[in-house]
């Protein structure tokens, strides 16, 4: 995995120190090597972490008229290559980089869609003087653009930026509101003025005045076509399997070694056994277990490491550890969370780091293609409902949700979670569709920020917004073809891949890889019929049958339990005494200084806690405390932002071409 | 127990657990419609109301009928103070 960086500003010649400087910054995402190319109108730095063709894949990459910076992995380079051969083109090294380059000057902007991976890519086009800007289907690898004192600046990450002179990153209040409720900005928004992101499956083109093109390469679902007849579900599900194995075995190219990450669930158990079926040799497996034994899974971490004969590396966790690492885990993240489940896999990163591994492949994704979240079978409940008229089969089937939270199995509460549930009847079927809940539950965050900042949640306007935002096809899709598009958009993408997944695998320089989120994978799983997935109330069905004989059958038939560390708990003692880092960051005098909270409500919140933390404390608890605790520390270290050295021993590539 | 201090006692209750003004609280909208509490929340305010008003709640009584408003609760209060 690597770090990416350009700068488009004709008028500035001095753009190498402002390369050097983002550069230092990155250097966690690429520590081996770094390289500088500059010329005329642009700046583009690299910082490298190796993994394909070590020896020659430096970058920035220049071929003929065109040079690349760029991060990620084309898995299906060994294929494009073997293609442009025969048509002519010949090679340098064996990097993926050089076929991206060598594909681009073949074709141009399509080339994007012919890459099978995840990247974020910068190339400079010399004959055209432009630069592109592309980022892959589902945002695994993230691209930023900032626009500051007539330059175009592009980032793998924000905390770049605060390099520039005369630039200081402030935090746009309505965006961070908008995260707070979807967990993800909207289009290309981002929590900080000005910042914007590359869209997943689009590429941008930039001439030395401006953005002249934005266009979308790739849509999810975009295969899907409404009256085809799908094919049975036994076809279906060898079919599945099969290109879950080739994205797989695509995925495990590698020229150092790959592990995975196993959680106890039945996604990384199942690419864990899809790589030992295509290894000759043993491989790691890493996890995360807690002393807490309510959040512990283990037992089923080792019988799966176990079953696929790994060497197997677990991080043990504790509260102490969560309050630790929050600081250090947000400047990755750059953005608030809601739960603390991103320390662990920052924690683990490192364990990987330690035993010399430098990618992990991981689970990620299914449950968003397979319709493996509790938000389908609300939706499905809701809808059968909806249509039976309050028939008390439907209403019965509410008990099927969460077993993980006790209260939910209770008799008496049932009829309480049956009157929430209610209030969704009439909206679940508008464009929010399973988001619907979400904000419900969110919204409440509204009453916490400054009043001065003026915000309001105005579903009416949020929702035109919102769809303004959605494909065109989007209303041709079924309710839970929907509900996936936007797990996809927002949960995966603005959390689970970015927060939890790069950003922290990269704090370590890690490279994780999620063979679920091939995108030919991911358009098959969209294509199914819905019960295919999710039949009656057994999800990732499918996935469940084509593996039914490989996986342990604890696993496979436990019930679904979202990977959760320690939230509140971590921070507040048995006596209600908050963690240094907590009193200090939640205080009046901070929620004041940095001003994007209301003191009065943040201190009656934190007063709920003053005799320790409840041991009934829900979702919402804890989740108001995460964002406001992360959203502060974003505000720290956008004040306090550190100094990193680059490494002038480990610079590779160093072109001025002009 | 007249209304109004059996209206203050949940409105307190309501303001100091869910982070809400008093003004912000409406008296016949249901508090879970509103985002002001989830579903653990309705769990949390018929505690209360038992606790502090002496008053048992059954199944039967978790209906949107009774905890669809506040006003409601107030109903479902008085009416169960008044039978007992």
């Amino acid at each position: 995995m690597c770090g990416v960086f350009g700068v488009l500003d004709a008028n500035n010649q001095n753009k190498k120190k402002i390369v050097l400087n983002a550069l230092s910054r990155l250097n966690h995402r690429g520590p081996d090597e770094w390289g500088v190319y500059l010329n005329k109108f642009v700046g583009l730095g690299h910082t490298r972490l190796s993994i394909i063709d070590i020896e020659d894949g430096q970058q920035p990459m220049q071929s003929s008229d065109y040079i690349i910076s760029f991060n990620g992995e084309i898995y299906n380079y060994l294929e494009l290559r073997s293609d442009l051969e025969s048509q002519g083109y010949s090679f340098n090294t064996n990097s993926d980089t050089e076929v991206i380059l060598k594909l681009y000057e073949s074709i141009g902007i399509d080339c994007f869609e012919k890459l099978n991976g995840e990247f974020a890519i910068l190339i400079w086009d010399k004959k055209c003087e432009h630069l592109i800007a592309a980022r892959d289907r589902y945002g695994i690898r993230p691209l930023y653009a900032l626009q500051h004192n007539n330059a175009f600046l592009f980032s793998s990450e924000m905390k770049v930026f605060d390099t520039l002179d005369n630039y200081k990153r402030e935090i746009n209040a309505q965006n961070l509101f908008e995260h707070g409720l979807f967990w993800n900005t909207l289009a290309d928004n981002t929590v900080y003025k000005d910042i914007l992101t590359i869209e997943s499956g689009t590429f941008e083109v930039f001439n030395t005045s401006g953005r002249i093109v934005k266009e979308r390469y790739y849509q999810v679902g975009e295969s899907f076509k409404v009256n085809e007849t799908a094919d049975n579900f036994v076809n279906t599900k060898k079919a599945f399997k099969e290109l879950l194995n080739d994205s797989v075995s695509l995925r495990l190219r590698s020229d150092v070694p790959v592990g995975t990450y196993l959680s106890g669930g039945i996604d990384s158990t199942i690419i864990s056994q899809l790589v030992k079926n295509q290894t000759n040799h043993t491989f790691k497996t890493f996890s995360v277990a807690f002393n807490d034994k309510s959040l512990d899974e283990s037992d089923f971490q080792k019988l799966a490491s176990k079953k696929v004969n790994s060497v197997h590396h677990e991080v043990k966790i504790s509260n102490r550890d969560v309050d630790d690492n929050l600081l250090k885990t947000i400047y990755h993240t750059e953005r608030p969370i809601f739960r603390t489940a991103p320390i662990p896999l920052h924690l683990l990163s490192n364990k990987v780091k330690e035993t010399n591994t430098k990618v992990v492949l991981t689970g990620e994704g299914a449950d968003e293609i397979l319709f493996g979240y509790d938000t389908f079978k609300e939706l499905k409940i809701l809808k059968e409902w909806k249509m039976s008229n309050g028939d008390s089969a439907a209403i019965e089937s509410l008990k099927e949700l969460y077993p993980h939270l006790s209260h939910y199995a209770d008799a008496r509460q049932f009829a309480f979670i049956k009157m929430y549930y209610e209030g969704f009847l009439n909206d679940f079927e508008n464009e929010f569709n399973g988001l619907n809940i979400r904000l419900a539950n969110n919204k409440i965050i509204e009453k916490y920020f400054n009043k001065s900042l003026g915000l309001k949640f105005d579903k009416t306007t949020l929702l035109e917004k919102f769809k303004t935002t959605l494909p065109a096809n989007y209303s041709s899709w079924s309710l839970l073809q929907k509900n996936s598009y936007l797990e996809i958009k927002t949960l995966l993408q603005g959390y689970l891949l970015s927060s939890q997944g790069d950003r922290m695998a990269m704090s370590n320089s890690i490279e994780g890889r999620f063979p679920f989120l091939d995108h030919r994978v991911v358009e098959m799983a969209f294509s199914m019929p819905d019960d295919y997935k999710l039949k009656g109330f057994d999800q990732k069905h499918i996935l469940k049958q084509a593996f039914e004989s490989e996986i342990p059958k604890e696993i496979t038939n436990r019930p679904k339990r979202p990977y959760m560390a320690p939230d509140l708990i971590a921070f507040i003692d048995s006596k209600g005494k908050l963690s240094d880092l907590a009193s200090t960051l939640l205080s009046d005098k901070c929620i004041e200084e940095y001003g994007l909270f209301d003191t009065k409500i943040v201190k009656r919140f934190l007063n709920k806690f003053k005799n320790g933390v409840p041991e009934n404390t829900g979702y919402r608890d804890n989740m108001v405390f995460m964002f406001l605790l992360t959203s502060q520390i974003c505000q720290y270290w956008i004040n306090n932002p550190p100094e990193v050295e680059l490494d002038m021993n480990k610079c590779v590539v160093d072109i001025l071409d002009m | 127990m007249s209304s109004a201090v059996t209206l203050e006692k949940i409105l307190t209750f309501v303001v100091d657990t869910y982070m809400v003004e008093i003004e912000e609280i409406p008296l016949d909208e249901s508090l879970i419609d509103e985002g002001i509490i989830d579903s653990f929340g309705l769990i949390e305010l018929a505690s209360f109301l038992e606790k502090a008003f002496l008053i048992p709640i059954n199944d039967t009584d978790l209906t949107r009928d009774n905890f669809g408003s506040v006003n409601k609760m107030i109903a479902l209060v008085h009416r169960k103070k008044s039978n007992a």
